[in-house]
């Protein structure tokens, strides 16, 4: 059984890819051949039949109505969209928003990577002037103390302490027993007029009944 | 002075389709109006193929440039700015087609062509035949019509038939074998009944 030419084999030999020559099949088969001749007339009248030539100054016509069509499409203002879609906005939108993706996805990593702080920490840098006594020799305790004005504010505990330690009447004695400051000398330095008044006020002194001191 | 983007601007008509197309993008005023200019007869003569009337035709091809227009930021370049035409024109004939028979106009009505040469019976043949063959034609399947219009009349090869269509090369040869094959079908039965 002779195998014809296929539809591709034809139309390769009509347009000239293919020569009559180099198909050994078109020699031995006057079915193929004959239908080659006539998908060549056909093909030949086809294109012997031209488009009628319009009327003078048609094209001038023609793009007189392309223009004036195209006309309201290039003045018609530009709706959000194809605003918004054009590159030289899409673009820094797109960057923007992934250096704020990789800031958010590596964030983490970088906190999970970083290196716990040492077993000794350095002491708080301290915000009161009490604080920085306390880097002085202080205790430790007092250095770390929490802000001033807490309701247990242990500084002022401690102000409160070392105000009780005080012993006014040691410190009395203190004065009185200083070089310089003999009594004698004291009254001797005062004129006629504060020597009457000191007395007065330590007779009124005297004259008042006995209460028991308090500290605050 | 002027300054030098000036300078290098050069004439519309100095561009070639690519950069043609770039500066109707930019907005530069005449640019597309070149394009129609340049474009405006193969456009109308495929239109006028698939339509077989004047009117029909002239009105396909602000169709095509129209949508030429609107669609022009998608042009790549990939094929040439007439190939692109072109698969506007064959997709906007083909919607016609579909939902209005055209109307093909008698060919001597428009005819223009030189025929000082033919003796009056030539002429009457010739024309008859012309008007036989523009009719079978106009019966192919859209398919083998549009291929057969874009490579005997637009001189597309195959490979831009292909393009234009979406279609495989394979497919656009066996499209263009069954069109003549049918062709040959029409005309041989319209031959008959004569």
């Amino acid at each position: 059984m002779i195998a014809h030419l296929t539809p591709e084999q034809f139309v390769d030999i009509i347009d000239g890819a293919v020569t009559d020559s180099d198909v050994p099949h078109l020699t031995a088969c006057e079915i193929c051949r004959r239908q080659l001749s006539e998908l060549r007339g056909l093909m030949a009248e086809a294109a012997d039949i031209p488009v009628p030539e319009p009327s003078l100054g048609y094209w001038d016509r023609l793009s007189a109505r392309v223009h004036d069509a195209v006309a309201p499409e290039a003045e018609r203002p530009r709706s959000w969209s194809e605003r918004l879609f054009q590159p030289r906005v899409l673009i820094p939108i797109f960057a923007s928003a992934f250096a704020v993706a990789m800031f958010v996805v590596l964030q983490p990593r970088e906190r999970l990577t970083r290196q716990p702080p040492p077993a000794v920490a350095l002491a708080p840098i301290p915000s009161t002037p009490l604080a920085a006594a306390g880097r002085a020799g202080l205790p430790a305790a007092v250095v770390s103390l929490p802000p001033l004005g807490s309701a247990n504010d242990p500084q002022l505990a401690l102000v409160a302490e070392s105000g009780t330690a005080f012993d006014w009447d040691e410190m009395r004695d203190e004065i009185a027993l200083s070089p310089g400051t003999d009594s004698s000398a004291v009254l001797d330095s005062l004129t006629t007029d504060e020597q009457r008044e000191l007395q007065r006020l330590l007779a009124d002194e005297m004259a008042q009944p006995s209460v028991p001191e308090t500290r605050s | 002075m002027p300054p030098v983007g000036a300078a290098r601007e050069l004439a519309l008509d100095q561009l070639d389709d690519q950069r043609l197309v770039t500066a109707c993008l930019a907005g530069r005023p005449g640019a597309f109006d070149l394009i129609v200019e340049r474009h405006r007869r193969s456009v109308y003569q495929l239109c006028y193929r698939f339509v077989g009337n004047h009117e029909d035709a002239s009105d396909l091809s602000q169709d095509v440039f129209l949508r030429a227009y609107r669609g022009l930021k998608s042009f790549r370049g990939g094929s040439s700015l007439s190939t692109w035409l072109y698969r506007i024109g064959v997709n906007v004939c083909l919607n016609r087609v579909a939902v209005k028979k055209p109307v093909m106009e008698d060919l001597d009505a428009r005819q223009h062509v030189d025929t000082a040469a033919e003796s009056q019976m030539e002429r009457v043949l010739r024309q008859e035949r012309g008007v036989q063959v523009r009719a079978a034609i106009a019966q192919l399947p859209p398919k083998q019509r549009a291929t057969l219009v874009l490579r005997i009349y637009q001189d597309l090869s195959h490979d831009e038939i292909a393009q234009v269509l979406g279609s495989s090369v394979g497919a656009v040869k066996a499209n263009f074998f069954h069109a003549l094959g049918n062709l040959k079908k029409i005309l041989g039965a319209e031959e008959d009944l004569a």
